[in-house]
């Protein structure tokens, strides 16, 4: 009887809930906009916080004059494996901005359709660039800044853009300014860094096809090539010239600098507003090599919009990012946001008078090379990170280095 | 004299080593919010300039406050909702003798040992069905966030209320079950009350544990207006290298104001509760 | 006094007696409500399931809830009754995450072999599609002849150079007269006589048959690149049904389907980068056990990792429990200014943190190094990179620890201690006899899973040393790894993200783990009794 009644009162609860539930989705779609079907297509853009903050008056610009609705989201960390992880699942977003070394890793996931660009497109492309997003014949997606390191120098401390390694340290030492050079090298290595220095003297990660394209199978480290290069990283590390050091870490190498206690800084457009902030005068030039050695070759690396294969509005992102990106207006809009040479050639003019560090950016990067999109460069980046970290340390090269190509070869196979 | 540092003078001795110890790396932090070119790569406590720069571009930069209250509902909710969940569960494997007890007990925990970064692709395939099915418990709502966080609800803090549902004497609910009560009446009216200091520090520990969560929250909130505290400001020093953690620092001072406000909140129970409630009955 | 047992006061408090109608009557209250929130609930989630006709869904939730309304209308089933919540939300949430990953031990996915089959062949075909040489591209709108939310595409399409406009469809591409077209200054068809002109969001409500519709011609097909531009393009490979392979229409080359590895495979044994999931049976288990990256340091790597977790819990216990007994007294002065202090490295973001302490360990810049003037390279040996994380998961974790120990010391009645020194005991004989085993009894589970907690404390390694160091001929294993950051190096390092493989590892830690926690569970048996 008892637990009739109950049972009796609780249905009527129950209906009265639901009914009073129902009612509410119906009555109120305002805050619940999938709830009804949507009266426009959505976009949805996901970028790191910066890029996403920088792109969200365009985004909705685009919105608006199309009658679509836009939502730019913001992924924190590990964009790649989160948007490949999501796309897969259903719930990645339309467009993704990241940088053109995941190519390699999105084509195998079949994460990212190509863009058809019509040859005016192409053309207002710098080459470097366009060449950086192209992977296997196609392109993977629309670059719209390019990054490489450059050398920048306090000029106060040292007036004289020095023309080699040695002579940089030789200066520095001279002048005995506390660190000789702020290159960034910390407990575990930083690939990215080094290679400039590591190119100059010789060594390569990957050889290249017939076409000019990576190719994975020939590996450059634990080749001698390899090894005779970081005998002279080793010059420099903390048995040597000290030039380089494990305590240079990527969090503190710019405040170190801006902290006057380096002339020299290894670093990218995205130091420059630290050092800005800071007051320094500085000067911009390329990354010296070694004393007749090869140029340095920095990596160039180019953000990228790329449109996801499993997004749900295919048409709508084709449309966003290989006709509206394109366009010069919002690459200098991306450009006052976060200052890096614009990849669009008439956004690059008209943004090169105001701000003279971008052609020097961009003529450090003369000799650089697009940082490798193949898939295998994952396998590259950790143990030869480390090996530098070792070598800078104080190991023994030849060993080191062997060490580190079989890791990457068992990695690669 | 003796007798007083035999007493108590050895306890502020202790007090203070180890307060030294926890205060010298939030000093750190303090110095770097402080500091109007905001670096962690000083050598020094004291900070080399004063302002309250990074605190005002917090508000005015990013959306700072909206992640605080975020976090803020998030941490609550779902701190408060953890503790009854715990404090039921912890009372079913302690009062009562049923079988599969012991494997359930060690089967809650087990299951918190295995590696989360794995088991993001799961909550992926779980959560894009919810996102289609019911957008209101879906990706970036903290509803979602919030039943995800009370997976782990029978967890660690079951066996730390389990165990302090042991030292209750069983004598207690057996009379009061021999006077009457029913087992709801025995748990809610004598046992709770009782274990009032460990619901307090369970709260506690529920609360820092899901405000300073990262790892999901970061994949499961992406919309600006969504993001908690940790998401927001590990995309301040994520982005840009090293350009703001000035602004970093600052945040993380703040998230801590949530924390030590709920500490004092607790803090009477926690130190009061259990013979305050026996006395007042 | 008397009445006091060992282990807690007795309360004063007596339950109402069974037929006092206000407690019984609140109690059934709250539960009706609360059954009918349940039903209510179950109601709300239904409609998607039925409009989507997911039968087996509603199922599972009919059957849940029809369960949950029979668990708390019965009188039987009473331990049920209050784990059930916990365990419903354990089994959507973390039961099935942890089956699932384990799932995907027995398979190859990964990176490149994320999807099925079928996305694969989608994904060559795509990536193969390249723009005809010599071929124009085209201005395009989008436009139906019926209506704008349901009616055919038709895609009107402007040459450039001519100025033609032509309407394009599934079936082929037809000329359209001039003059029944108006055609804007981009290029674009604006109107057209028997068609309507998608606006840019009708158009996004149809993207999925926009970007599938293909408009067939002599080279190949005139494709949408986005809603204002149309291209000739040409698929370079398609999937073969009949040979089970993809093949390159330019070149005649083969890639034949292999299920063994779910990839395409050419002759000379070439791989396509897009490949599929496919089970492997016990393959990446059997690769743990060859590995010589595994099995080489894994040993060294184990005692390291238990090393770690007995340190990080004893040495947090240990502090913690001191300073909970040091400020345990009334005659301490100032002890709530000292609590809150106390638990402030609790309070603030671990992540964030850990970060600073690896600033701070930094040899020529860190604070500690600094403070202490000396010269040590902190992550650069073995012995001190080991102790620098154990300090630092010291400071982190002995908050807790100490929270916790307080909770304890609360629930110990004050007269028991009192009551063993008035009987002579000395303060630290009352407390190892009388205090410690109480306290025991509830901090064994606690110390149990606190090691569980770090023996895979992912952070506390990858956020400081990340491994360091590393011998110099082995950069795959570090004298700070722990089972769990040295998997994720494996599994997620070189060859992108192999998650079945991680999984395998995984699975072979957590036997490693719950062998030890069970062992050490069985011992706590006769804590748990002290009272029954």
């Amino acid at each position: 009887m008892r637990i009739g009644a109950t049972l009796a009162a609780t249905l009527t609860c129950a209906l009265a809930l639901a009914g009073c539930g129902s009612g509410n989705d119906d009555d109120s779609p305002g805050t619940d906009p999938s709830a009804r079907p949507p009266a426009a297509g959505e976009l949805v853009i996901w970028a790191d916080d910066k890029r996403s903050a920088a792109l969200k008056p365009f985004a909705e610009k685009f919105g608006s004059e199309n009658g679509v609705t836009v939502k730019v989201q913001a992924i924190s960390k590990d964009q790649q494996t989160t948007f490949v992880t999501a796309s897969q699942q259903g719930s990645g977003p339309d467009v993704m901005v990241g940088a053109h070394d995941w190519i390699g890793n999105l084509v195998q996931n079949g994460a990212v359709d190509p863009v058809q660009l019509s040859a005016e497109q192409s053309a207002g492309l710098n080459p470097n660039a366009l060449k950086a997003v192209t992977f296997n014949g196609q392109t993977y997606g629309v670059p719209y800044a390019m990054e490489n390191l450059a050398l920048i120098r306090n000029t106060d401390l040292a007036p004289q853009a020095p023309a080699t390694i040695e002579a940089l340290v030789d200066d520095a030492k001279k002048r005995k300014i506390p660190e000789s050079l702020c290159l960034q090298v910390g407990q575990n290595g930083d690939a990215y860094h080094l290679y400039p220095l590591y190119s100059s003297a010789g060594g390569y990660l990957f050889g290249t096809t017939a076409n000019g394209d990576y190719d994975p199978k020939d590996l450059g480290v634990g080749k001698p090539e390899s090894i005779a290069a970081f005998r002279k990283i080793a010059q420099l590390g903390e048995k040597g010239s000290g030039a380089l050091k494990r305590s240079i870490t990527p969090e503190n190498s710019i405040a170190t600098f801006t902290a006057k206690k380096c002339a020299y800084l290894v670093s990218g457009p995205w130091a420059v507003a630290d050092v800005k902030k800071a007051g320094i005068k500085y000067d911009i030039s390329p990354v010296p090599g070694f004393q007749g050695g090869q140029p340095a070759r920095p990596f160039l690396g180019v953000q990228t919009f790329y449109v996801a294969s499993k997004g749900k509005n295919k048409a709508l992102a084709q449309e966003f990012v290989t006709n509206y990106v394109t366009t010069p207006e919002l690459a200098v809009a991306l450009y006052a946001a976060e200052p890096r040479p614009p990849a669009l050639t008439a956004a690059f003019d008209q943004v090169k008078g105001q701000d003279a560090d971008l052609e020097k950016f961009v003529a450090a990067g003369q000799d650089g090379q697009p940082l490798p999109a193949v898939p295998e460069m994952a396998a590259i980046w950790d143990p030869f990170g480390k090996a530098e970290a070792a070598v800078v340390g104080g190991a023994d090269p030849a060993r080191t280095i062997a060490a580190a190509g079989k890791t990457i070869s068992a990695a690669i196979k | 004299m003796t007798r007083w540092i035999q007493q108590v003078g050895w306890r502020h001795l202790v007090g203070v080593l180890v307060l030294a110890f926890a205060l010298v790396p939030i000093v750190f932090v303090v110095s770097a919010a402080f500091n109007p070119l905001g670096t962690l790569s000083s050598s020094e406590l004291v900070p080399t300039g004063a302002s309250f720069g990074n605190f005002t571009r917090l508000f005015s930069d990013t959306a700072f406050g909206r992640w605080f209250l975020n976090s803020a509902i998030i941490a609550s909710v779902s701190s408060i909702a953890s503790v009854f969940i715990s404090a039921l569960a912890a009372y079913a494997f302690s009062r009562r003798r049923f079988r599969g007890r012991r494997v359930g007990l060690l089967s809650v925990l087990l299951i918190q040992m295995f590696p989360q970064f794995l088991a993001i692709v799961a909550i992926f395939l779980i959560f894009s069905a919810v996102t289609d099915l019911w957008p209101a418990i879906g990706f970036n709502t903290s509803w979602g966030l919030i039943l995800l966080y009370l997976g782990g609800a029978l967890g660690v803090n079951t066996w730390l209320m389990k165990g302090f549902f042991d030292t209750l004497p069983r004598e207690l609910d057996e009379s009061a079950t021999v006077d009457g009560a029913t087992h709801a009446q025995v748990f809610f009216r004598i046992l709770l009350p009782l274990v009032a200091p460990i619901l307090a520090v369970t709260a506690l520990l529920a609360f820092i544990g899901t405000i300073n969560e990262f790892l999901i929250a970061n994949v499961f909130l992406t919309d600006a207006g969504s993001k908690t505290l940790p998401v927001g400001l590990y995309g301040l020093v994520a982005g840009e290298r090293n350009a703001n953690f000035g602004m970093f620092c600052a945040g993380t001072l703040l998230t801590a104001i949530p924390t030590v406000l709920v500490f004092q909140l607790l803090q009477r129970y926690i130190t009061d509760g259990l013979t305050a409630g026996a006395v007042k009955g | 006094m008397t009445a006091t047992k060992l282990g807690g006061p007795v309360a004063p408090v007596r339950p109402a007696p069974a037929g006092d109608p206000g407690g019984g009557l609140a109690g059934r209250t709250v539960k009706i409500v609360l059954l009918g929130l349940t039903v209510a609930i179950a109601v709300w989630a239904a409609f998607p399931l039925i409009e989507n006709e997911m039968w087996t869904g509603l199922a599972i939730l009919l059957a849940t809830t029809a369960g949950l309304l029979y668990l708390y209308l019965t009188p039987r089933h009473i331990p049920l009754k209050y784990l059930a919540p916990g365990t419903v939300l354990l089994l959507l949430f973390q039961v099935f995450p942890v089956l699932y990953t384990a799932s995907t031990a027995f398979t190859n996915f990964g990176d490149g072999h994320r999807g099925s089959k079928q996305e694969a062949v989608v994904a060559i075909q795509t990536a193969s599609v390249t723009q005809v040489p010599g071929s124009r591209q085209y201005a395009l709108t989008v436009a139906t002849t019926g209506d704008p939310a349901s009616g055919p595409l038709v895609f009107l399409v402007t040459d450039p150079v001519t100025r033609q406009v032509s309407a394009g469809d599934a079936d082929g591409l037809a000329a359209v007269p001039p003059g029944d077209v108006t055609v804007g200054s981009t290029g674009r068809v604006t109107a057209a006589d028997g068609y309507t002109v998608l606006t840019a969001g009708q158009a996004s409500l149809r993207s999925a048959e926009i970007t599938a519709l293909a408009v067939p011609t002599a080279a190949g097909a005139i494709r949408s690149s986005g809603l204002s531009r149309a291209y000739e393009g040409r698929a370079g490979r398609a999937y073969d049904e009949g040979c089970d392979c993809i093949r390159d229409t330019a070149t005649g080359r083969t890639w034949t389907a292999d299920e063994n590895v779910g990839a395409f495979v050419g002759a000379d044994g070439d791989r396509l980068a897009q490949g599929w999931k496919v089970g492997v049976g016990f393959g990446n288990f059997t690769r743990v056990l060859t590995d010589s990256a595994i099995a080489g340091p894994f040993f060294r790597t184990l005692v390291w990792n238990v090393a770690f977790a007995v340190a990080s819990t004893g040495g947090t216990f240990v502090l913690g429990l001191l300073l909970a007994m040091a400020l345990h007294s009334p005659r301490v002065r100032g002890r709530l200014t000292y609590r809150v202090l106390l638990v402030l490295p609790y309070a603030m973001p671990s992540f964030a943190m850990l970060l600073v302490w690896r600033d701070m360990f930094n040899t020529d810049f860190g604070l500690i190094n600094g403070l202490f003037g000396s010269d040590v390279d902190w992550f650069g040996g073995s012995a001190s990179a080991r102790l620098a994380v154990i300090l630092v998961q010291l400071w982190l974790g002995y908050p807790y620890m100490f929270l916790v120990a307080t909770g304890a010391l609360q629930a110990i009645p004050r007269e028991l201690s009192e009551a063993s020194r008035i009987d002579g005991a000395s303060a630290w004989g009352g407390f190892r006899r009388i205090t410690l085993p109480l306290l025991m009894v509830a901090l064994t589970p606690l110390l149990i899973s606190s090691f569980a907690f770090n023996f895979n404390n992912f952070n506390a390694i990858y956020l400081t040393t990340e491994g360091a160091p590393f011998p110099a001929d082995n950069p795959a294993n570090g004298a700070t790894d722990l089972l769990i950051t040295y998997t994720y190096r494996i599994a997620f390092g070189g060859g992108g993200a192999q998650y079945g493989y991680a999984a395998a590892i995984s699975i072979f830690i957590f036997l490693i783990v719950a062998v030890v926690s069970a062992v050490s569970f069985r011992r706590t048996r006769h804590l748990e009794e002290v009272h029954s």
